[in-house]
């Protein structure tokens, strides 16, 4: 009964802890349950534990249609343009923020910088709606103006790839930059003042110095986000493109299919099935990566 | 990570001043402008909004939005605010906000307290237990069955509050912080026959202020903006928060019942963008207010995370 023994002993500080292990249990590990309506046809009245079995049939009506495909490849596609153009613009911005002399100057950019972080994906909905509608949209008007066809922007899948990313930069360019710059921050400035004896140029301080000495930080923050490439953002995805169907092709994740299979199709069982997948798919990566990080610098795993 | 080496700053800036040549300076104005830009692309939406949420609506619709204020019109303010849905709104979103940030606080600092108490013998197991929530997910279906069937929360504010209570990543922000408190306090606490109940409530929390303020704040952002609890739970409009409204606002075809009440009526053409523009206006002015004052909270959050992975 060592158990009892230690928590008998610290009985005050388990308790402090009761809130929050409820929380996990109820919240965390008890939905955990939900997993197994994927191998159920489930039915509202006869609830989770009545419903019937039926092995992996809703996974092969997943995995049998292209749907399957569709969305796999858009949750990784769309996460992988996330993180290249995500970390790399921020990276930039981070070094050429660090360069300028002016304090205010870098303060203000700064500030400008970081306040898309603090809205909402519906905010940002609407912003993006203000510029790409179809009628008054500020894109087809200046179009117009300028003597080119307006277009039905929210009837193109091929440009929304494209769309979703800049709003991603626009949105977490500040973030990440304050990152960087932290890491930055830590660089003894003797490095820089051989290098300027030396004769090396601003640019050739940024390539020779910065760059290899924050590498640690970007590979971290890369893998962080590579270990979660099967968890598409769903605030982001549904709050811009909503029930916009005819965007699907290229936009539609995982998480977005598995809502409207749950709540607007009310099909949980393949719903479950779908989400099941994504879990087991994205444990998988976490672990390969966690892996991958350890080797590349053992201070910097996850777990 | 790469903190061994101890910060020389003021030195480099001082140095940065002494570029001469040419390429030196074009690359210094490239610096320059490629910042500025980058600030002037994150700042021109706000400012559309802003000053489109005051224009006339036969102005958009005849111009399309402006970049700079051509007439100035309350109309989308007065109609917003005739209703009843954004009082109610707010009042939805207020007391998410304020009752959830406190109650999360309060279990996340208690239970971090825990994680970090070098007295705690299961504590590597618990940390586990939390950790292993952030990289196995319930998913949704089992989320949906927990809150709708099981607790029976759809149609309250406890379901927009009580699933973002406990939040791992902003538990461990809080471990940190509470493994850099120096041991010896607790030792001279009970010394002086404080049991831990006291000595976190008396003395842990009160020089915990910087750190709870960091993790506070980045519930109340989450709690603020969150739309995806009230798509999922709540089905009454009297129960939608701010950022519903606005998703409402974009996809409802009947924009004058919802936003009025369904017994009022106008005669005016309604204002379908203004009234969207001065929805969002309403909705990101408290943290646009506050912004100058809570970015640094922000900043240092930010940085503690990522330095602890």
């Amino acid at each position: 009964m060592a158990i009892a023994r230690e928590i008998a002993k610290n009985k005050y500080l388990y308790l402090l802890a009761v809130p929050g292990l409820l929380f996990l249990l109820v919240f965390a590990y008890v939905p955990m349950a939900g997993h197994l309506i994927a191998f159920k046809k489930y039915r509202l009245s006869d609830g989770l534990w009545g419903s019937k079995w039926v092995g992996f049939d809703n996974f092969k009506f997943f995995f049998m249609s292209s749907d399957w495909y569709t969305v796999t490849f858009n949750t990784i596609f769309l996460n992988g343009l996330f993180i290249v153009c995500g970390l790399g613009i921020a990276l930039i911005l981070a070094i050429f923020l660090n360069e300028i002399a002016s304090r205010l100057y870098k303060k203000i950019a700064q500030s400008f910088i970081f306040m898309p972080y603090f809205i909402s994906w519906l905010v940002v909905s609407m912003m993006v709606f203000a510029f790409l509608n179809t009628t008054d949209g500020i894109l087809n008007r200046t179009l117009a103006a300028n003597g080119l066809e307006p277009r039905n922007w929210y009837l193109m899948p091929g440009i929304w790839p494209a769309v979703l990313t800049i709003v991603y930069v626009w949105k977490f360019a500040g973030y990440y930059s304050i990152i960087f710059l932290a890491a930055i921050a830590g660089i003894s400035g003797e490095y820089y003042e051989s290098a300027r004896i030396d004769g090396a140029t601003r640019f050739q301080q940024i390539v020779h110095i910065t760059i290899p000495l924050i590498r640690n930080v970007l590979i971290v923050l890369a893998l962080l986000g590579v270990g979660r490439i099967f968890y598409g953002d769903f605030g982001m995805i549904y709050g811009i493109v909503g029930d916009t169907a005819p965007l699907y092709p290229t936009t539609d994740v995982i998480d977005t299919y598995s809502y409207r299979a749950l709540r607007q199709l009310g099909d949980f069982s393949k719903s479950s099935a779908v989400i099941l997948y994504q879990s087991v798919m994205g444990l998988v990566t976490i672990v390969i990566f966690n892996a991958v990080a350890k080797k590349i610098d053992p201070d910097s795993s996850l777990f | 990570m790469e903190n061994s080496i101890p910060r020389v700053r003021t030195a480099r800036a001082v140095k940065v001043r002494t570029d001469r040549s040419f390429t030196e300076k074009t690359f210094v104005v490239f610096l320059y402008a490629f910042t500025g830009l980058f600030a002037l692309a994150c700042f021109v939406p706000f400012w559309l909004v802003l000053i489109n949420s005051f224009a006339d609506e036969s102005a958009i619709k005849r111009h399309g939005y402006q970049l700079l204020p051509k007439d100035f019109s309350l109309s989308a303010y007065q109609f917003v605010m005739h209703g009843k849905q954004v009082a109610s709104s707010y009042f939805v979103s207020t007391t998410v906000t304020v009752a959830g940030t406190v109650l999360a606080v309060l279990v996340t600092s208690m239970y971090a307290y825990v994680l970090a108490h070098p007295k705690v013998k299961y504590r590597s197991a618990l940390s586990f237990l939390t950790y292993f929530t952030m990289i196995f997910g319930a998913g949704l279906v089992g989320f949906y069955i927990l809150i709708a069937n099981w607790l029976h929360l759809k149609d309250t504010l406890w379901a927009l509050i009580l699933p973002y209570l406990l939040n791992p990543f902003f538990a461990f922000i809080m471990v940190s912080f509470f493994r850099t408190l120096p041991y010896e306090i607790n030792e001279a606490a009970t010394v002086d026959g404080a049991n831990d109940l006291k000595i976190f409530f008396r003395i842990i929390l009160p020089i915990s202020k910087p750190v709870i303020a960091t993790v506070g704040l980045f519930y109340a952002l989450q709690y603020w903006n969150d739309f995806f609890l009230a798509l999922m739970f709540i089905d009454d409009y009297k129960l939608h928060p701010l950022q519903m409204m606005i998703r409402q606002l974009i996809s409802n075809i009947n924009i004058s019942a919802y936003v009025g009440g369904s017994q009022t009526v106008y005669n005016q053409p309604l204002p379908t963008y203004g009234v969207q523009l001065a929805t969002v206006c309403l909705t990101i002015g408290p943290i646009v207010f506050l912004y100058p004052f809570i970015q640094k909270y922000f900043v240092k959050g930010i940085t503690i995370g990522a330095l602890k992975g």
